[in-house]
């Protein structure tokens, strides 16, 4: 049964409107494109488009417990910063926009501060700043970072930004010189087609978290927030854009089935720790990295797992604050999870497991390529947060790149008018978007996309093995005939219909970036079994990923930018000491 | 409710008649829209049922949605509902007044720092501390006093944040003297704004304190001021019966470089709390004595390898002198 | 005649309920519907009560916490559980 309002595509609300700049996703980054945009140039008109609502939307809707990468003077170097996350990313790195990030830092969270996001702070006022990490310290709790969001939606209104939720946008339109000129999207509970003409679009649409599936079988029991489908990543890719290191996939350690992060950086200062079943540490590695996750995994595949979280060696006053912070924060049903289980931080330690995959540039280094003024490879095109290849931004990286892309926008557009729509892209988005909705009986697009995450589990998950990514392409192909048949009931259901377009193609893009890069590299990230070991001769490059001329999905190499801060060697030297349990060098 | 405000704002005028409904819920849910539009002309509505509407549930909407507004009609209203009937109103007000930015603005709710209700005494110290205004140092001093614990907490955190240093001989008292576990703390954490040895014999004090939160306070202020002359005491504060504040007296031994604590701490490298063993082998880096290399060398192989890690550090920088 | 395709609906339990004591959708508010990042929450037209209509919840909570009347209950979905 066609849905209820609709026979024909005739009978589509067709919804035409103009802005100077389209901001997609209203999650982190994107609140901050817009409100810099719009500082840049007040007589620019701006608009924010989300698939949720911009209240609670995005990786932060419940806040944010803390910053695990906060270059605060003092603490830490803008250089010293760029140092450690060129060697947590096996080398692979533009410094430029590591050093563009660092270098803003600061000023970032000031922003924030003033606008009313809470950071820890002493008696005295001066930030908290922790010390976690063996060279810098880069932790800054925020045991109060419940109402980041709320703090965000107040500066978007009193700005005086357009936003319009529950949009969900499909495709970028470009112009005769390949520019993007615009937003198409759909209205996901009245279904109406939106066609937004735009001079500039920043992309802000999160991770592509819902690539694997979770361990639990349930499809958004994800360690992202589900929206974040990778629609970003779909829309770029299509557009042109490259995208790069996507083989660097984001898999993170959380607490098993509940699947939420296990916040090291809450507990670490405080003195929690992950540990075996002996109740050990294990983990050589000191950053956050594949390197890490590999010895994670490592660990739970031996005989001394399962991973645990330690904190019943803590004071209990040390325990109550613990469980204030993680159940009112990020996360919250956390709490309630562990009280449905009988797990209490005092006595029992809690069960740990490594995430599905994704991509996500904020916790690894997949991602949109952009410069370190926030633009992609596509004209008028910008990208920042989650989805866009800044290594190890997470969310004070996701704010810092917004704010470059908002004002590198403004000026941008300052100078453009807008370009002709092609009737042509339209006609033919509108008819793909809507199949599902007009078509009598087919499959429902939920049992579609478990099937194809399952496959990426049993394809694509490291360890990464040659011919089971061969299978998974073919695999994905398959799928890509099940999308034709796909049914939708109502526009919700459409929502989820498009999404698993979305995350089909961000599968087959993770499999041909894993199969092009023939090297293991970022420890479990890209542990590719048939070449096990690392080969800066032939592979010390950036891997990118784009569709071309024909349409085909095509890999390249970029070489890496000459460093701007050099590690000496003695710091190399300090680096390889810390990796003895070394996965692929 | 009363009909004497009045706008030509589109977007007021069709929530008013709801705003003015006698069912109170629906005034509620209309006022949850008001403040969604984020307009100033929607502010006197607000701020005028925060301090007028007859029931509690309203006021103590308004109260929250009237947080991040930095005008003084707002502060106004927001410190009048710090003595509301209800509690929890008065609480939410207080709530909303902390996330003010503007210093000016405390001037309005200096008014209210001696009032007689001991909870509105707090509420408006917590909301000056953040305001960082100049002016409340002299009432904040004679808050110290007040007979109130938390009353005389929040005062600490006002003056800390000031880094007033002619508060430092009342912090130091109340650091010591205090009946109460949380004023000894907060003002024990304020000492940190001394920038000379005054503060020593109070953090001193401290560091012998009843309650281990005051003494790991008192470590890590010392390793905040890295006092040369904290070195004993310190060294003292390593044989703490808990491994949390030896471990800030450890990291506050490393930041003073204090060679004489060299001992104390080669005898913490075996104890059983590996974060306690981490941070000695990384003190002793710091340190930098020699005699400190055959005890790290044998540190090589902890079972723990974060405390490898640390060890490894300690003896490249033992390496490098 | 040839077989025809057929559509069959699993059930599934809320893991989000409302108390329909207390919730004031019916006289206007739809805060937890605006806040579900994943769009699952609606006003039931016959009860005008919000209810889960779809079954994809990520236990976030916001349609708790945000609710101004603690009408709304977030558990964790089953197969977490």
């Amino acid at each position: 049964m066609v849905w209820e309002n609709f026979n024909s595509i005739d009978d589509v609300k067709h919804i035409e409107q103009e802005y100077d700049i389209v901001v997609v996703g209203g999650g982190t980054a994107g609140p901050m494109a817009a409100i810099k945009a719009k500082e840049k140039n007040p007589a620019l008109n701006i608009l924010l488009l989300d698939k949720a609502n911009v209240k609670r939307s995005g990786a932060i809707s419940m806040g944010m417990d803390g910053l695990n990468n906060a270059v605060i003077p003092g603490h830490a170097t803008p250089e010293q910063y760029t140092k450690e996350i060129t060697i947590a990313n096996d080398g692979i790195v533009n410094q430029a926009a590591v050093y563009a990030y660092a270098k803003n830092s600061f000023a970032t969270i000031e922003q924030l501060d003033r606008w009313g996001v809470k950071f820890e702070k002493d008696e005295t006022g001066d930030y908290a700043v922790k010390k976690v990490h063996h060279m810098g310290s880069y932790v800054l709790p925020m045991p109060e970072g419940h109402d980041i969001k709320k703090v965000l939606y107040r500066q978007l209104k009193r700005a005086k930004i357009s936003i319009t939720n529950r949009i969900v946008s499909t495709r970028l339109l470009t112009d005769d010189e390949g520019a993007v000129n615009g937003v198409l999207g759909f209205d996901c509970r009245t279904a109406d087609f939106h066609v937004i003409r735009a001079k500039a679009v920043i992309l802000c649409c999160g991770a592509a978290g819902r690539l694997g599936l979770p361990a639990s079988g349930y499809l958004m029991g994800t360690y992202e927030n589900p929206t974040n489908a990778g629609d970003g990543y779909a829309m770029a890719y299509h557009a042109g854009a490259e995208l790069a290191n996507l083989e660097c996939f984001q898999i993170n350690p959380l607490i098993k089935d509940y699947n939420g992060p296990a916040c090291a950086y809450v507990t670490g200062p405080l003195g929690g720790y992950t540990a075996n079943n002996k109740g050990e540490r294990f983990i050589e590695c000191d950053y956050w990295s594949g390197q890490m996750m590999w010895e994670f995994y490592q660990e739970l595949e031996g005989g001394n797992g399962p991973v645990f979280l330690k904190l019943d060696h803590l004071a209990e006053e040390t325990i109550q604050n613990i469980e204030t912070i993680l159940h009112s924060n990020e996360r919250p049903s956390r709490g309630q999870f562990h009280a449905n289980r009988g797990t209490d931080y005092r006595e029992k330690m809690v069960e740990m497991h490594i995430s599905e995959i994704g991509f996500c540039s904020g916790h690894s280094a997949s991602g949109v390529w952009v410069n370190e003024h926030a633009e992609t490879s596509v004209k008028g095109l910008y990208s920042a947060g989650d989805m866009a290849a800044v290594p190890h931004n997470y969310m004070l990286g996701a704010f810092t790149y917004g704010w470059f892309a908002g004002v590198n926008a403004a000026d941008y557009v300052a100078e453009r008018v807008h370009s002709d729509l092609n009737a042509e892209q339209v006609a033919n988005e509108k008819q793909r978007v809507y199949a599902p909705l007009l078509r009598e009986q087919g499959l429902p697009p939920a049992q579609v996309e478990y099937k194809l995450r399952r496959f990426v589990n049993d394809y694509l998950q490291p360890p990464k093995v040659t011919k089971k990514m061969e299978i998974g392409l073919e695999r994905f192909a398959m799928i890509e005939q099940d999308i034709e048949q796909i049914k939708a009931n109502n526009p919700h259901e459409l929502m989820r219909a498009m999404e698993v377009s979305v995350i089909r193609d961000c599968a087959e893009m993770a499999a041909r970036a894993s199969l092009f890069r023939k090297e293991s590299r970022w420890g479990l990230y890209h542990y590719r079994v048939d070449y096990p070991k690392r080969n800066d001769n032939e592979w010390f490059y950036h891997c990118h990923l784009k569709k071309d001329a024909h349409g085909n999905m095509v890999s390249f190499k970029r070489a890496v930018e000459p460093y701007l801060i050099h590690l000496n060697a003695q710091e190399e030297i300090a680096y390889q000491g810390l990796r003895l349990k070394v996965a692929n060098s | 409710m009363t009909t004497q405000l009045t706008t030509d704002n589109p977007d007021i005028v069709i929530l008013q008649s709801r705003l003015q409904d006698s069912d109170a819920s629906t005034r509620r849910i209309a006022l949850i829209e008001l403040a969604d539009l984020e307009d100033p002309d929607s502010l006197p509505w607000l701020t005028h049922a925060l301090t007028a509407d007859t029931n509690a549930e309203v006021r103590r909407e308004a109260a929250r949605l009237l947080e991040g507004w930095e005008e003084p009609d707002v502060v106004e209203a927001l410190s009048t509902a710090l003595t509301d009937s209800d509690e929890t109103v008065s609480e939410i007000a207080a709530q909303s007044l902390s996330q003010l930015k503007t210093a000016e603005l405390g001037h309005i709710i200096l008014r209210w720092v001696k009032n007689e209700n001991p909870d509105v005494r707090k509420h408006a110290w917590r909301a000056l501390r953040e305001l960082r205004l100049a002016a409340s140092a002299p009432d904040a001093l004679h808050a110290l006093y007040d007979e109130n614990a938390n009353v005389r907490r929040e005062a600490v955190g006002v003056l800390g944040w000031l880094k007033y240093t002619d508060a430092l001989p009342e912090l130091a008292r109340l650091a010591s003297n205090d009946s109460a576990i949380e004023v000894r703390r907060a003002a024990t954490g304020a000492l940190g704004l001394a920038n000379n040895d005054s503060v020593l014999p109070a953090l001193r004090s401290a560091l012998g304190d009843a309650e281990w939160q005051v003494r790991e306070e008192a470590a890590s202020t010392l390793g905040k001021l890295r006092l040369a002359a904290s070195g004993d005491y310190l060294i003292s504060a390593l044989a703490d019966s808990y491994w949390q504040v030896r471990l800030q007296a450890v990291r506050a031994l490393g930041k003073v470089r204090y060679i004489p604590a060299t001992n104390g701490l080669l005898e913490l490298l075996g104890h059983s709390i590996s974060n306690l063993r981490k941070e000695t082998a990384l003190a002793l880096g710091e340190l930098g004595n020699p005699a400190a290399l055959p005890a790290l060398r044998n540190a090589e192989n902890d079972s723990d390898p974060e405390v490898r890690k640390a060890v490894r550090i300690a003896l490249a920088q033992l390496d490098k002198n | 005649m040839a077989q025809q395709q057929q559509s069959i609906f699993f059930r599934s339990n809320a893991p989000v309920t409302v108390d329909e004591e207390k919730c004031t959708a019916h006289k206007g508010c739809t805060v937890c519907v605006e806040v579900c990042p994943m769009d699952l929450l609606a006003i039931h037209p016959e009860t005008n009560k919000a209810f889960m209509q779809f079954d994809e919840c990520w236990y976030c909570m916001p349609c708790e916490t945000d609710c101004p009347t603690g009408a709304v209950k977030v558990e964790i979905p089953y197969l977490l559980r």
